[in-house]
């Protein structure tokens, strides 16, 4: 299966490749006309950059996992077939992600990140066996999907302003209003959670509880990719108010700074990786706040460097983890000798990350320098502390793994594990070398994010230009942070400890509990007994009633008058029904009631059948049969004491709640039943409508032409209920069976 | 067990069926539709399964221990007949064939979509309350094993 599944992200990457070489292409097709959402894709310069990430790393990542997962299903004492709750999944990832990339409609944009969304659900919690994995995916579940109703809201609000959903036809429309504003933020939220932005960031260092395949793909192409897509997508729609950009600006600081420092601290292999996650993202959604045609080439260029490096070294941190069994890194150490490939091509990652000349991660922040001076001089300085910053836990990382006294001795690892890292290693080098063809793609996808031709020509400058001050600058930086330990540590610790205590994980965390508890209280409220239970039904059920009662004219309709012959035997089954009702609630046998309830039954039957409904009278008569012969067979298992023998029942300490309740749904229930007794003249409901039209439907029964035709949909969704109630029962009983 | 059930039990479902064939294909004229019918098939083959218990009874109905199978194909049924109209751009639910033109009709049997949808009712009730019937029987103990019961 896991050559399968990378054969089909090779298959789709040379496809697209082929197709981008041929020009490209669009498919807009009408999905759900009335609603005006269109299936509209086009494969564009943006949608080619992040479509080959997605399945060139795709590819590579899949050949990692199909050395990794056997071993880690071994660790685990897990069957090799639990390996089919993986691959599917990361599939349907990788194509949410390559469809999300062609979007062009808001609807399908949404549905295509919610997809993502749900498939990340299940790839974080693979280790479904362990409670952290479980409550991590949730959390990556509740956040990212959760904030994508945002988006939906915000397409919602574009179109009620512009009548369409459709992206290109928005730009030409969009014009600065308040709602337009509104719309752009609230997307903006949603791809801000996804790319774990802060103060929505939270989520992802959690999500190191995945495999790490699922880590090197999501957490460094895919996933989080999906929410800088989004903001690259619809910049058009954010640059209409400079304050959107603005909190952009803020937030992509904001997250550099809470990442980098957090990243500092962190002892666990993939933590670090995954805070350096949200730092640099950070960069990319600084790029987006600044805009322009520098900010979207540099963002582009920034996301493909980003995304082969950081692959390359969360497949390193699983590597290593397999050859010692150590994950932390003060218990690493020196192992460049043991693992020579993994450490030199692991450092070429880290080198293109920390933008070290020789390596495509230079040009990214060369772009970015340039980018942030550009805007003004206090975003450069901000920019050069982020990149001192990234460079002092780059450095970290890769200096405490392979470099020092050697802690935890390595044993040989599968090549399966070896080769991604080398090949993502030889791309950042040639990219480092030859720049051209990335810098094209960028180039292409900046010119789609600003909707206008934009040049980029990334190079080497052997001069004191302003980016190579800057770069130089932040290196320097970078080694001092790196070397001054004795600030650093405590520095670092500080703000991950505040960031437990007081930071947007906590408020998650009450969250979660205040609606659990809340559930919890409507729950025991709802299933405390038996009569609540019932009441749960009733009462409400006579209070809309009620109310339905009291919004329709009644002046005059409900006259006693006098009872004609023909209504005899209406009174005298309704009487016979009065009396078994009386003996259902009263007597305290066992059998009797239930007997007595199906003679109450059979006896509303005969009332529609006189009153001239066939169809609910045998419905009636079918049903009933069913009860009594359910409640038959289960008393005869029950055990033989008798209820009667037992003494007055204790008074129930909810008498007065009890009473009351059933008066509220016996009133309303009698006065439903007046209603339909008293034979309403149809006038023109649309009852009158249907029987009118019954013909026409080449049918003459009305209840059966309605059920199945006029009202069908209807009918399919309550037979769909069925079929979902019967699944759980089944699975109930099922459950039942085993010990 | 008493004699009467005993003798009506194993019997009893060849007429339901009957009855439900015609409730289906009077159907869309006259009284009754595919929920009842699905309904009385089941508590036909619920009476079986309560006086034979649930291994004689899986042994002589074979097509019950397949009612999973019967209540998804109903379903697939239903929906099929239901959003045929979508396929070629129509609303869910269009009637066909279209009012006011001829029906082909076999005896009293009219094939609309309407009337399609309703087998696939019929099939689905039927089906998924016997695969409860299933479960729930099994929760009983077996009458062949009660020595009290065989004569």
């Amino acid at each position: 299966m896991a050559s399968a599944a990378s054969a089909i992200a090779a298959v789709l990457f040379v496809a697209l490749l082929a197709a981008w070489a041929a020009g490209g292409g669009s498919v807009s097709l009408p999905w759900a006309p009335t609603l005006g959402i269109r299936l509209e894709l086009s494969l564009d310069g943006f949608a080619i950059l992040y479509a080959l990430l997605a399945t060139g790393i795709g590819f590579l990542v899949f050949v990692y996992g199909s050395g990794y997962l056997p071993a880690h299903l071994g660790h685990q004492r897990r069957p090799a077939s639990d390996a089919r709750r993986f691959w599917p999944w990361m599939v349907v990832f990788m194509a949410a992600m390559v469809g999300l990339a062609m979007a062009l409609d808001l609807v399908l944009l949404f549905v295509l990140f919610d997809i993502t969304a749900v498939a990340s659900y299940f790839l974080i919690g693979f280790d479904r066996q362990r409670a952290e994995a479980r409550g991590a995916a949730f959390m990556a579940l509740l956040v990212t999907a959760g904030s994508a109703v945002a988006m939906l809201l915000g397409a919602v609000l574009l179109y009620s302003e512009y009548g369409t959903f459709s992206l290109p036809v928005l730009f030409e429309r969009a014009h600065p209003t308040p709602v337009t504003t509104a719309a752009a933020a609230l997307i903006a939220v949603a791809a801000l959670a996804k790319s774990a932005q802060v103060p929505l960031h939270f989520w992802l260092p959690r999500a190191m509880e995945a495999p790490t395949p699922v880590s090197a793909y999501l957490h460094s192409a895919a996933m989080v990719a999906a929410g800088v897509l989004v903001l690259g997508r619809i910049h058009p729609l954010l640059a209409l108010d400079p304050a959107v950009l603005d909190a952009l600006l803020l937030i992509g600081f904001a997250s550099i700074a809470v990442g980098g420092l957090i990243a500092l601290a962190q002892d666990e292999l993939k933590q670090v990786l995954a805070h350096s996650t949200i730092s640099q993202y950070g960069y990319v959604v600084v790029l987006y706040g600044i805009g322009g045609a520098h900010g979207a080439v540099a963002a582009a260029l920034y996301v493909v460097a980003h995304a082969i490096a950081k692959s390359a070294l969360f497949m390193t941190a699983g590597a290593v983890t397999e050859a010692t069994g150590e994950s932390r890194l003060s218990r690493l150490g020196g192992l460049a000798r043991e693992l020579p490939v993994v450490a030199v091509a692991s450092g070429i990652a880290a080198a293109s990350l920390a933008a070290l000349p020789l390596t495509l991660g230079f040009f990214k922040d060369e772009l970015f320098f340039e980018a942030a001076a550009e805007e003004s001089p206090l975003v450069g300085a901000l920019a050069v502390v982020a990149a001192g910053l990234t460079f002092a836990y780059l450095g970290r990382f890769w200096l405490g793994a392979f470099m020092g006294r050697r802690r935890t001795p390595a044993s040989r690892i599968s090549p399966l594990l070896v080769a991604p890292i080398v090949v993502l290693a030889v791309v950042s080098i040639i990219g480092g070398l030859f720049v051209e063809p990335f810098a094209r793609l960028a180039a292409g996808a900046g010119a789609v994010t600003v909707g206008a031709p934009v040049d980029a020509s990334p190079g080497y400058h052997l001069d004191l230009g302003l980016a190579n001050v800057m770069a130089a600058a932040a290196w320097t930086l970078g080694i001092v942070i790196l070397l001054a330990t004795s600030v650093r540590e405590p520095v670092a610790r500080a703000v991950a400890a505040a960031g437990d205590r007081l930071g947007p994980r906590r408020v998650y965390g009450l969250g979660l509990l205040a609606f659990e508890r809340l559930s919890e209280a409507a729950h025991r409220a709802e299933v405390r007994d038996l009569r609540t239970s019932l009441a749960a039904v009733l009462v409400p059920g006579a209070v809309l009633a009620a109310l339905g009662f009291f919004a329709t004219p009644t002046e005059g309709a409900y006259a006693v008058g006098p009872i004609s012959a023909a209504d005899l035997p209406i009174v005298a089954l309704l009487a016979l029904g009065v009396v078994a009702a009386f003996t259902a609630a009263r007597d305290r046998g066992r059998l009797r009631p239930v007997l007595a309830l199906s003679v109450l039954g059979a006896s509303l039957a005969g009332v529609y059948a006189v009153m001239g409904a066939p169809d609910v009278a045998l419905v009636a008569v079918v049903i009933e049969t069913v009860v009594t012969l359910v409640f038959v067979t289960v008393f005869s298992q029950l055990p033989a004491t008798v209820m009667g023998r037992a003494g007055p029942a204790a008074p129930s300490p909810h008498r007065i709640r009890n009473v009351a309740a059933g008066i509220v749904a016996g009133v309303t229930a009698f006065g439903v039943i007046w209603t339909a007794l008293s034979r309403p003249p149809l006038g023109s409901s649309d009852a009158a409508q249907d029987i009118q039209l019954t013909p026409l439907a080449h049918g003459a029964d009305v209840v059966t032409v309605i059920l199945a035709d006029f009202r069908g949909l209807d009918t399919m969704v309550e037979i769909t209920v069925l079929a979902v109630a019967v699944l759980g029962v089944a699975s109930l009983l099922r459950r039942e069976r085993e010990p | 067990m008493s004699p009467v059930i005993g003798v009506v039990a194993p019997r009893i479902l060849a007429p339901a069926v009957m009855l439900a064939a015609g409730l289906i294909v009077k159907g869309y004229s006259d009284t009754g539709e595919g929920f009842s019918a699905g309904v009385i098939v089941a508590l036909a083959i619920g009476l079986r399964y309560i006086t034979l218990g649930r291994r004689r009874a899986d042994r002589t109905l074979a097509v019950a221990r397949h009612a999973n199978v019967v209540a998804a194909a109903g379903l697939l049924i239903a929906l099929g007949f239901g959003f045929q109209g979508v396929l070629s751009g129509a609303p869910p639910f269009t009637h066909l064939p279209p009012p006011g033109s001829p029906v082909i009709g076999i005896g009293t049997l009219e094939l609309t979509t309407a009337v399609g949808f309703d087998v696939g009712l019929f099939l689905l009730v039927a089906g998924s309350l016997t695969v409860l019937i299933r479960y729930l029987t099994e929760l009983l103990p077996d009458p062949a094993d009660d020595p009290g019961d065989e004569r």
